[in-house]
């Protein structure tokens, strides 16, 4: 992780979809350094070869409180104190 | 039949119910050429024969059903059915698409198409085969709903003989406005009220059965495009597991995520995680999901068969909720419980009612009631208030016999919220209620909604925000005034041709239009190149518009209710809303990429180059 001066925030990260068998849960919290990058979290979260396979599928989805990762800068977007990401496959439906 | 005719039996029924009639009458092989079958070829013969300027409910009307080169053969979620009407809704053109096996069987019967004209003097059905067609009474079934009449039709049968029922409930008996039209009893042509055009007719049912078979020109490309199209839905997860396991209410969560499920009335987008957990697609799937299943040819399975317990009644089993009758019902009238809203699905979906407009005139009636301007006498006594769940169930009860108050909601939002002067409470587009996802949330959602020609539908133009999401090196963002105007006619152009197919909205998840090329074009013989397909689509897609500007439909129609441009709802941190001006400029620039002038009309070089007549009033 990217530090800076040891302090710590708090990000809730929530799974959708088979995601959530796959992570082992609806959501989990996470202490991250400050200025740690979407990126950075998304790395954290491969830790094994059936996660990073789905994180890398093309179509994955990564919302920051309710704004598409793009439109956050992408995976070197710096997430803050209190964000909420979320992560899901392409969902169908409607 | 003709042996030069691959794919299609080159003939389709016309039924004259005033005269007690049948004709089968010739199908020119340029008509397939131009315009595929089901959504095509249906509106083609349509437009042929409907008055746009008649009544809805009038013998005028004509109701076109047809089915798609593809229906015949093996191809994945190929069996379903497309009808065309004008629709007593909106006074436009009414198109609705439906899965389940009698697009199947009636190709079978040996037609490509049906078409239904006049009016009944008393009721009757219809019954197909290649033997022959008869014209029944129906005395016995009038009244009847769509569970009993589709096994009073089909009882008696061994199952390899089992004849398909399409048919309506008393919604449609009753003429209500937004009465559907079901086979394999649980799966509807849902939108714009097909079955009161149905009822206005006294048409009950039409069984159909056979054993015929399409000749296939060349079998080794249909499968090229068939192998290819089924390792694809085997590979993404959508088609192969998501859908399956989660149903279509997979998205409760994740449109709650993006800040786009409508609440009270699409008055806000604001709901407590724990409230949508109990409504959720996975909630569905512990709780109360027996089993899931597909339609006929359907490898994806995204049906949810279900059991409901509640104490003190017996066990009830039916089908549903999907993703739109959950947060119609659901969360758009600020209720949460998943048994109200269950049991609610299985009466609609026995009495033939489409549960996207109940469950938005439901929330506008609250919202009337609420604001004081619907009195408690109105509305049968009841409490109406946002968050009762007690009243749904037997609203849809009353709104399908048109009792009471029932008798009001039948009408529709748009013209329930008039009754009392205020139909912008009315949450919907063209007078068709706005499926579940708040417009102000993508404003590619929001022009999707406002050029519908149908009006706001979750078929044609609904979860467009996912262009968002699954666009690749394409993805359009969702606030992108400039980019949502073509987004919108491209999405719009693949839902006719996946209607035109007679295949489902969902294998868009696994794989686009060149399969299906492949298949078509084995099938037929018939040159349909992907660019052939897209000139296909803009004709069908002039063809409609043609009529609802003859049938008195512009510009002012392609909008959104005032609330989408007056009051603002929190996305992403950001309050939102679709200003008028917002609405405008996305409103003539999809427009100039139509190829359609200023006021909307196809201009007479698209015409000529699409090979297009303008529709004007058919002579009485």
């Amino acid at each position: 992780m990217t530090g800076c001066c040891g302090k710590k925030m708090t990000v809730r990260v929530r799974f959708f979809a088979y995601f959530r068998d796959l992570f082992g849960g609806k959501e989990k919290i996470f202490d991250l350094d400050m200025g740690t990058k979407a990126g950075e979290l998304l790395d954290l979260l491969g830790d094994s070869p059936a996660r990073r396979d789905e994180l890398s599928r093309p179509n994955l989805i990564v919302m920051i409180n309710g704004a598409d990762l793009a439109s956050r800068g992408g995976p070197a977007a710096e997430l803050r104190e209190g964000d909420t990401v979320a992560i899901f496959p392409l969902m169908g439906g409607g | 039949m003709s042996g030069a005719a691959y794919g299609f039996f080159g003939r389709y029924l016309e039924i004259d119910l005033t005269a007690g009639a049948v004709r089968v009458r010739p199908l020119d092989s340029a008509l397939v050429a131009d315009y595929i079958g089901g959504r095509g070829l249906a509106t083609r013969l349509f437009c042929d024969e409907a008055d746009p300027a008649g009544d809805p409910l009038g013998p005028e009307n004509v109701i076109v059903i047809a089915v798609s080169p593809l229906v015949g053969t093996n191809a994945p979620t190929s069996a379903r059915g497309h009808m065309v009407f004008k629709s007593p809704l909106t006074g436009l053109i009414g198109t609705s698409n439906s899965g389940g096996g009698w697009g199947f069987s009636f190709k079978a019967a040996g037609y490509d198409a049906l078409v239904i004209k006049g009016r009944s003097p008393e009721p009757v059905w219809v019954d197909i085969t290649p033997a022959e067609v008869k014209i029944l009474p129906a005395d016995k079934l009038w009244g009847r709903d769509i569970h009993e009449t589709t096994a009073e039709l089909t009882a008696g049968f061994a199952a390899a003989d089992r004849p398909r029922v399409l048919c309506i409930g008393p919604a449609g008996e009753n003429l209500v406005r937004f009465a559907d039209v079901a086979n394999d009893k649980n799966r509807v042509y849902g939108r714009g009220g097909p079955g009161a055009v149905w009822g206005s007719k006294n048409l009950k049912a039409v069984r159909v059965a056979g054993r015929e078979k399409i000749q296939i020109h060349d079998p080794e490309k249909y499968k090229s495009g068939y192998d290819q199209a089924m390792y694809l839905i085997r590979q993404a997860p959508v088609t192969k597991r998501i859908l399956r396991e989660l149903g279509t209410a997979g998205l409760v969560e994740l449109i709650n995520v993006i800040d786009m499920l409508p609440h009270r009335n699409f008055q806000d987008c604001t709901h407590r995680e724990e409230d949508l957990e109990r409504i959720s697609g996975e909630t569905i799937a512990r709780t109360i999901l027996e089993r899931a299943a597909g339609c006929y040819l359907c490898p994806i399975g995204c049906q949810r068969h279900t059991r409901i317990s509640r104490d003190g009644s017996p066990d009830e089993t039916g089908e549903g909720p999907e993703y739109e009758t959950v947060v119609l019902m659901g969360p758009a009238c600020d209720i949460y419980d998943l048994a109200a809203i269950t049991t609610a699905n299985y009466r609609c979906n026995e009495l033939g009612l489409d549960t996207i407009s109940f469950g938005g005139t439901v929330a506008c009636a609250m919202e009337l009631f609420e604001a004081g301007l619907l009195p408690k006498e109105a509305a049968g006594g009841l409490h109406l208030r946002f968050g009762n769940a007690a009243v749904l169930e037997k609203l849809a009860i009353e709104t399908a016999h048109r009792r009471g108050f029932g008798d009001l909601l039948a009408e529709g939002s748009f013209r329930l919220g008039a009754k009392y002067g205020r139909s912008d409470l009315s949450m919907s587009v063209k007078r068709l209620e706005i499926p579940a996802y708040d417009p102000r949330a993508s404003f590619t959602q929001a022009l999707g909604f406002m050029t519908s020609p149908s009006g706001a539908c979750h078929l044609r133009g609904g979860y467009a925000v996912s262009l968002a999401f699954f666009g690749g090196n394409k993805e359009i963002p969702r606030f992108s005034l400039l980019q949502s105007p073509i987004a919108i006619r491209n999405m719009q152009n693949t839902g006719i041709l996946q209607d035109s197919l007679g295949i489902c909205r969902f294998t868009g998840y696994a794989f686009g239009s060149d399969p299906w090329s492949r298949m078509l074009s084995g099938v037929t013989g018939m040159d349909f190149s992907v660019a052939r397909l897209e000139e296909i689509e803009n004709r069908v897609a002039a063809l409609e518009r043609l009529f609802n500007l003859a049938a008195g439909a512009g510009p002012s129609d392609d909008v959104l209710p005032p609330r989408f441009a007056d009051s603002a709802v929190v996305v992403a941190g950001e309050k939102r809303m679709v200003t008028r001006e917002a609405q405008e400029r996305m409103r003539r620039d999809y427009y100039r990429v139509r190829g359609w002038d200023e006021e909307g009309r196809p201009t007479a070089a698209l015409l000529s180059s699409l090979r297009l007549a303008p529709i004007g009033r058919r002579p009485a």
